[in-house]
């Protein structure tokens, strides 16, 4: 019996573990057959090229680490943004999110299901950036603090994973999902810090850059690839979980009230 | 035509034009009308300002930004126009995107058993993303563009937003070919997209000079129209050009374009003879 035939009637623990394994199942399942959920990790080895690119020309070998980080970081964001778009998007074209929000199987459960298993096959990003960048320009980027680097990349999975669960619940309520898709990137990336530090920005952007999560993960992970001390470890972390927890805890509680409104009003559908 | 069966006349699509019936001219623009249709399906005029462009000009910022971080004006400069020219090169690709839809919604049988050739369907059929590319991109230079050192004098201006037009007419037969070939491999259409989208940002001059590249690659970057229509602009950006250079590179942008708008036709209307002779041509996704 697979995790997806489990039958679960209640909304206990079992029923949201049984709800996520099935989620992450399909997703896998979904991944193998549909090479287009797996763009993003086909253009981050382009983008490492030509930030690379951007960075050898301007004879800055010392900001080569920036031009590989941030192809990464930049597929783990576009790679939570698609899936958690696609998956209500993709159900309600199917027809099946009504029967999706009315199985035995707690709804976010399932989303959350499958977000985790993008965002874990999204983490490969970080490995074809460095090795593009070897292979091709031959630039080797070590990391001398290589556990707090891990401890970041984990973190930042997680909280990819969470933020993704508030974006479900928006894609939830509104038809335009593929919009919102769209426009959620580059914004992120900047207010994010993929690419250049926050610091780089105006002073009156940075309260609201220090709310993207993005931002405390890609400070701590360069600075993690860096020789020099990493300050602040503990809070970079802490605010990484803690941003992450919070998208989780709104998108769960969202995801929740759009199902009892939508169940009310009848709206799930395209009709 | 009146109906023999009841005597009214029979509904017929609103096309109002001079053009004659059945002439290649009139099912382009005939079928530009689904491409308005489908623009204001999709967005409303909040959602493209907001939503859109908001977008694209993080873009933009976002590339220019590096510049900010190797600390080099000149570099913001060259990283702002890149970026910014190569929306429109962007929306203009999105013409792979709606000619493959055609395919998914099942109409292509449809359209490929309609009483004409189907080239001149799909070349009007996508041109929704023209104007809407034009438009990003000029609010990105024109207006975003100041605040990064970005500056044109008036007459430049003007004769850089026309290159704009060229480099969305130009890159939309790139994208007809390259569409051409994708409604064989539907399940490459995104794919070919975003794959021809970050070469052209790597070997174009959008963000470094071709002379970074070998030499090979400098070559392989001509096919892109969009590789010469840059060039133009920032010739008039910069002020000092010559008249020849520029013709030169537009001539080479328009030349390249024609191959690829041949290319197009041509792949499409093979897709329709072979399509019929195999039965390939069905009503579902390939």
């Amino acid at each position: 019996m697979t995790a997806a035939t489990v039958e679960s009637h209640g909304y206990g623990a079992l029923a949201y573990l049984n709800g996520f394994l099935a989620g992450l199942e399909r997703e896998l399942r979904e991944l193998r057959r549909s090479p287009d959920r797996l763009m993003a990790l086909v253009t981050a080895p382009m983008l490492t090229l030509v930030f690379l690119a951007i960075m050898l020309h301007a004879g800055r070998d010392d900001l080569a680490s920036f031009a590989v980080l941030a192809p990464a970081l930049l597929v783990l964001w576009q790679m939570a943004l698609q899936t958690s778009g696609d998956t209500v998007e993709s159900e309600r074209e199917n027809g099946s999110l009504e029967a999706l929000v009315v199985a035995p199987a707690p709804f976010p459960a399932v989303i959350t299901g499958r977000i985790t298993a993008v965002t874990a096959v999204s983490l490969l990003g970080f490995v074809e950036s460095w090795v593009v960048a070897w292979l091709v320009f031959g630039v080797h980027v070590e990391i001398h603090h290589p556990s707090v680097f891990l401890g970041a990349v984990l973190t930042t999975g997680y909280a990819t994973a969470g933020s993704a669960m508030a974006l479900a619940a928006l894609f939830v309520r509104t038809r335009a999902a593929r919009a919102f898709q769209n426009s959620l990137t580059y914004p992120f990336y900047v207010l994010g810090g993929v690419m250049v530090p926050v610091s780089y920005l105006p002073d009156w952007l940075e309260p609201l850059t220090r709310l993207v999560f993005l931002s405390w993960s890609s400070d701590l992970m360069r600075a993690a690839v860096g020789p020099e001390p990493v300050p602040d470890v503990a809070l970079h972390l802490v605010m990484i979980v803690l941003l992450g927890t919070v998208g989780a805890i709104i998108g769960g509680v969202l995801v929740r009230r759009a199902l009892a409104e939508i169940r009310r009003t009848g709206t799930i559908g395209h009709a | 035509m009146p109906d023999s069966r009841t005597g009214t006349r029979r509904p017929r699509p609103e096309v109002a034009t001079k053009l004659p019936r059945g002439t290649t001219a009139r099912v382009v623009l005939a079928s530009t009308r689904n491409a308005w249709a489908d623009l204001t399906a999709t967005f409303t005029i909040t959602s493209w300002t907001l939503g859109w462009l908001g977008r694209i000009i993080a873009q933009v910022v976002f590339y220019a930004l590096i510049g900010s971080l190797l600390g080099s004006p000149d570099r913001i400069r060259y990283l702002f126009i890149g970026s910014a020219v190569l929306a429109t090169a962007m929306e203009a690709l999105l013409v792979v995107s709606t000619t493959t839809r055609e395919r998914y919604s099942g109409t292509l049988p449809l359209l490929v058993a309609a009483p004409t050739r189907l080239w001149p369907v799909l070349l009007g059929r996508s041109v929704q993303w023209l104007p809407s590319g034009v438009a990003t991109a000029t609010v990105a230079l024109f207006v975003v563009g100041h605040a990064f050192g970005v500056s044109f004098t008036l007459g430049d201006g003007f004769a850089a937003f026309g290159v704009l037009l060229l480099v969305a007419v130009t890159t939309y037969g790139y994208g007809l070919a390259l569409a051409a070939v994708v409604l064989r491999f539907m399940r490459l259409r995104n794919w070919a997209t975003n794959l021809s989208y970050t070469v052209m940002m790597l070997v174009c001059g959008v963000m470094v000079p071709l002379t970074f590249w070998p030499p090979w690659v400098q070559w392989f970057a001509q096919i892109f129209p969009l590789t010469h229509d840059l060039q133009v602009i920032r010739l008039l950006e910069s002020g000092t050009y010559t008249a020849r250079e520029v013709l030169l590179h537009l001539g080479l942008s328009v030349l390249v374009a024609l191959g690829w708008y041949t290319i197009g036709a041509l792949l499409l209307e093979r897709l329709v003879t072979t399509g019929r002779r195999d039965g390939t041509i069905e009503f579902a996704e390939a």
